[in-house]
């Protein structure tokens, strides 16, 4: 899929968190093709597809109210062996510098934003008028 | 999510199978053994595919559940994605994690006749 575009706008709801999943799993794969059931394959798509996961989760979960239904678009690119993509969310601003969560306090959140910058090679926020835009990247 | 649970005498033995995210999350919080406070349980992971960090924070939430930080939930089974997880956040400092059921089945109960 080098040079193509996919992209995917999905209601702000839980309920979809998984088709976001899926799609990044799906998407991976196609990239990594017949080293999808090498075990860097796999390191590789696992790794996307969680990535696309936490940062999907973490969208709906600060969705805000509104009369019109909130909806987060992702947007996959593959090229130069590097696969990318953006999440686009109106939310509030946030960063993505956020600390590691003491392990002694038994903590229940806070690890979505650790995790995307552990799995991800390269990881970026940047705020576009009402939107936030965090794009993860990953090199085959 | 399926969720199935036996008992080993006073263990209770919760297998979850397929994806742990914000979606299934709640019904394992809502566990009946997990929201025990004195059931010590074995959280055996051989069939999940998939998990997250609202999984693992209900995974988190249920030990924060248990009167014994120690052996309260004890976990066995991880598949490597699953294990990855735990090792990103350094969340496994928090359990004794087993590659079998039975093991960890026999350190809960020896942990929990210790204490009685």
């Amino acid at each position: 899929m080098n040079n193509s575009n996919i992209t995917l706008t999905l209601p702000a709801e839980r309920l979809f968190a998984r088709v976001a999943r899926q799609t990044a799993s799906s998407v991976a794969d196609l990239v990594i093709g017949d080293d999808r059931h090498e075990p860097a394959g796999r390191d590789f798509s696992h790794a996307f597809e969680l990535a696309v996961s936490e940062a999907f989760t973490n969208s709906v979960t600060h969705a805000r109210e509104s009369a019109t239904p909130q909806v987060v678009k992702l947007t996959f690119f593959f090229e130069q062996r590097q696969l990318v993509v953006s999440v686009h969310d109106a939310n509030d601003p946030f960063t993505i510098e956020t600390p590691v969560p003491d392990i002694e306090s038994y903590p229940e959140n806070g690890f979505g934003l650790l995790i995307i910058r552990k799995v991800m090679d390269h990881v970026t926020y940047r705020r576009e008028g009402n939107y936030n835009i965090i794009s993860m990247s990953k090199t085959l | 999510m399926n969720i199935t649970e036996t008992s080993n005498g006073a263990i209770a033995i919760v297998a979850i199978e397929g994806r742990l995210d914000a979606l299934s999350a709640p019904e394992l919080r809502n566990n009946r053994s997990v929201i025990d406070p004195e059931k010590t349980v074995v959280l055996n992971l051989e069939k999940l595919d998939f998990m997250n960090s609202t999984g693992l924070g209900a995974i988190v939430g249920a030990l924060n559940q248990k009167l014994q930080p120690d052996f309260g939930i004890v976990l066995s089974c991880m598949n490597d994605d699953v294990r990855s997880v735990f090792e990103i956040t350094n969340v496994q400092k928090l359990f004794h994690i087993f590659d079998d059921t039975a093991a960890a089945v026999e350190f809960a109960t020896t942990r929990q006749g210790a204490h009685t």
